[in-house]
């Protein structure tokens, strides 16, 4: 056996995989940690959610000060200083990506900056060295899914790139309205790109309730944001000017841009540790199947996160990495639930969980929905919130909440309420039930659990 | 999402525990499950009563030790008290003349010994009951939950309970109606047998028209079992004992088996229940009238 042995080895340091190593360290376990970044966190903290959610801030901070004109408060003409932005944005993940580092160390996890490839059932290479393990977690993610028949050119993004904020194009095309492709609106319109969203869907952020998301089509489109949806890309010249795409189906013509960004979806990395080596077995789209305790098909071979497929989402990784170190240090887990929160941090953001209407409609629940409209929350007009909703799904039966979507200012921090209240089996009494304080969002899902009873005074 | 409603920390313990939740909820009867359902603890229906004095430190008075109520009692302890506490039950007593049972056993002891079978009274017994069970249909029947539809059984499987090591177990025996006595006997004992040793396959339990619960081996005069839901009745046995019977004048020595039957009130009045074992201690008392 050689020097180069790991009790656990995780494979990826993303919001899975870090999770994993450290919850597996807690458990007294000697852990290693591979990626081949120069800093912990993955695609999340380095080139994903966190350096998006900055842009975001600064999107939002922009937004308000332009229209904070009516309230009698003037800034004058908002200038962006991109250099300092992009200095902000990345101060910001350093902060984070050092703090993690912290964390690895004062747990005893090593960490390994290289790529790792299995050779075997219990071996693997990192960057020419051989390395044994009695148990491994495949944690290496996604990458940005890249459209065919697309030239080559550097004008063309993918959302990471975007996020590098190299310039400020005057016209931006984005290919995809799902929550990636919405964000980077967000972003890009606020800094002052000429945005037009292509979406192939007959609505964007798909999946979503269509209520909901019409709320924020409005508002995108309030912002300058051109949406065309059911709209396909056929064709893309780059020349010296701009890139043209051809569209066609519900916006037929052509669209110049001086930057695309391809935000058409995700693709598992799973290919790239050579899972086939050590047995573990992988489908055509790159995702390795595990079941609820995130075990492969090989006994001593975990894999967490993007890497196992839908939904691709950082939150989902962190629990199947607590799991997967605790099943592998000998403990009954499992990740038990499909309530798997979608937050999209636009502007207004999106959130959503459980059943939509449209699903249960589908799927042939019996439900009903009840909603509350935002013009009547107090707490949204008094801080300057623009258009809102709140929508739950619930059984009329047993009244047990089945699903709820959200659309307005901190939808995303709303949401875990009905999250939680889905994870206890509550009730629309359960929620109206509780006092919410006044005045507050949250109280649009008290009230709107309160329209379903019957008891909604504020309506 | 599933139907059965218990907090994540719940679905967390039950899998560290092992436990169904699904199975756990259909059990106790319940859509929601909490923390202390995983634990066993106080029978899951019953009347609501203060059990608070009940809870005694039992050592002030003397030297105890603990045992724990292994998760097999726990359940079964549920489920009796269920049954008691929502089925008015009534026990009917009775007793048959076993003469010419033991008669016909004695008879055939050597052919039994030939085909390494022990042709117990209790064969005759079960036999007899299927029969019964055949002439009176509405004691092969089962309740609805919601006592709104009487189900009749077109078939007569006897449930047999057995005392083992590890609490009571009722298996079932099949369409005792329609098999002969040397391979009911054959069955008893092998249904038995496997119960001791915990080998009883969950396909061999449930579905019985009614059950026995036979204390023959053992002693008494008479008791009133509990009856086991969705059955509607129970047949207890206990020791045979030899009675003098008057005949005119005459005293005769008259072996006895008695009969103890506990019935659901809500399905069966007394009056069908005496025609019942009426019936079924002249089937005994005239093994004979099972082949008519």
């Amino acid at each position: 056996m050689s020097d180069n042995h790991a009790d656990l080895i995780v494979l990826g340091a993303g919001p899975g995989g870090y999770a994993c190593a450290f919850r597996a360290a807690d458990l007294g376990r000697k852990t290693v940690m591979v990626d081949p970044r120069a800093t912990l966190g993955g695609v999340c903290l380095n080139v994903g959610c966190i350096p998006s959610k900055t842009l975001l801030h600064a999107a939002e901070v922009i937004r308000e000060a332009r229209h904070i004109n009516d309230w009698g408060i003037s800034t004058g003409k908002v200038s962006v200083d991109l250099d300092k932005l992009r200095a902000k944005k990345d101060g910001i993940v350093g902060q984070l990506t050092t703090g993690l580092t912290g964390l690895a160390k004062r747990r005893k996890v090593q960490t390994i900056r290289g790529t790792a490839q299995f050779t075997g059932t219990g071996s693997l290479d990192i960057d020419g060295e051989s390395w044994t393990f009695d148990q491994a977690v495949i944690a290496v993610g996604s990458a940005p899914l890249r459209l065919p028949g697309w030239p080559e050119d550097d004008r063309i993004w993918d959302s990471s790139d975007a996020l590098e904020l190299r310039d400020i194009p005057k016209r931006l095309a984005i290919v995809g309205g799902g929550i990636i492709g919405l964000e980077m609106a967000t972003i890009y319109a606020a800094l002052g790109s000429n945005v037009t969203v292509i979406e192939f869907m007959d609505q964007v952020a798909p999946g979503a309730d269509a209520e909901a998301v019409a709320v924020l089509h409005a508002a995108l489109e309030a912002e300058g944001v051109t949406i065309h949806t059911g709209t396909k890309v056929s064709q893309v010249k780059a020349t010296k000017t701009a890139l043209t795409l051809t569209c066609e189906g519900g916006f037929e013509g052509s669209i110049k841009a001086d930057a695309a960004i391809q935000a058409v979806g995700r693709r598992s990395n799973g290919s790239l540790v050579a899972p086939e080596a050590a047995g573990v077995e992988i489908d055509d789209r790159g995702i390795i199947h595990v079941d609820a305790s995130c075990r492969t098909n090989v006994e001593t071979i975990f894999a967490i996160g993007d890497v196992t497929g839908n939904p691709m989402l950082a939150h989902r990784a962190t629990h199947q990495g607590h799991i997967a170190a605790e099943v592998a240090s000998g403990h009954a887990a499992a990740l038990d639930t499909d309530l798997i929160p979608s937050v999209a941090y636009t502007n207004p953001e999106l959130a959503w969980a459980g059943l939509t209407e449209a699903q249960a409609k589908d799927q042939g629940i019996a439900h009903k929905t009840a909603s509350f409209p935002w013009a009547a929350s107090g707490r949204n007009l008094a801080s300057g919130g623009g258009d809102g909703l709140t929508k739950l799904v619930y059984c009329p039966n047993t009244h047990r909440l089945l699903g709820a979507s959200i659309v307005g200012r901190n939808a995303g921090e709303l949401l875990a309420e009905c999250v939680l209240a889905m994870e206890m089996g509550g009730r629309l009494e359960d929620i109206a039930l509780t006092v919410h304080a006044h005045p507050t969002l949250s109280e649009t899902i008290g009230f709107s659990a309160e329209r379903a009873l019957g008891t909604l005074t504020d309506l | 999402m599933s139907d059965i409603i218990a907090p994540p920390s719940v679905r967390t313990r039950a899998l560290e525990k092992g436990i169904d939740l699904e199975k756990l909820a259909k059990d106790l009867g319940r859509t929601s499950i909490a923390l202390e359902d995983l634990e066993g603890g106080k029978p899951a229906a019953g009347p609501a009563g203060d059990t608070s004095y009940w809870e005694v430190d039992h050592s002030q008075y003397g030297p105890v030790t603990e045992e724990p109520m292994s998760r097999f009692a726990q359940v079964a302890a549920a489920n009796l008290g269920a049954a008691n506490a929502l089925i008015p039950q009534v026990t009917h007593h009775d007793r048959a003349d076993v003469t010419a049972i033991e008669a016909l056993r004695k008879d055939l002891k050597p052919e039994a010994q030939a085909r390494g079978v022990k042709l117990t009274a209790l064969a005759f017994q079960a036999k007899a009951l299927a029969r019964a069970l055949r002439e009176f249909p509405r004691f092969n029947a089962s309740l609805s939950a919601d006592g709104k539809t009487l189900i009749l059984k077109d078939y007569v499987h006897i449930g047999i309970a057995v005392d083992t090591a590890h609490g009571l177990m009722v298996p079932v025996l099949r369409d005792v109606d329609r098999k002969g006595l040397w391979q009911i006997a054959a069955e008893i004992t092998d249904l038995a047998t496997r119960a001791q040793s915990r080998k009883i396959a969950l396909d061999e339990m449930g579905g019985a028209s009614m059950s026995i619960s036979n204390l023959g081996g053992i002693g008494g005069i008479g008791f009133t079992p509990i009856v086991n839901p969705p059955e509607l009745a129970i047949l207890g046995i206990t020791r045979t004992e030899t009675l003098t019977v008057w005949e005119g004048d005459t005293p005769r020595p008259v072996p006895m088996v008695p009969l103890d039957l506990s019935y659901d009130h809500r399905v069966i009045n007394g009056a069908d229940a005496a025609r019942f074992v009426t019936y079924l201690a002249g089937l005994i008392a005239d093994p004979r009238r099972i082949m008519v």
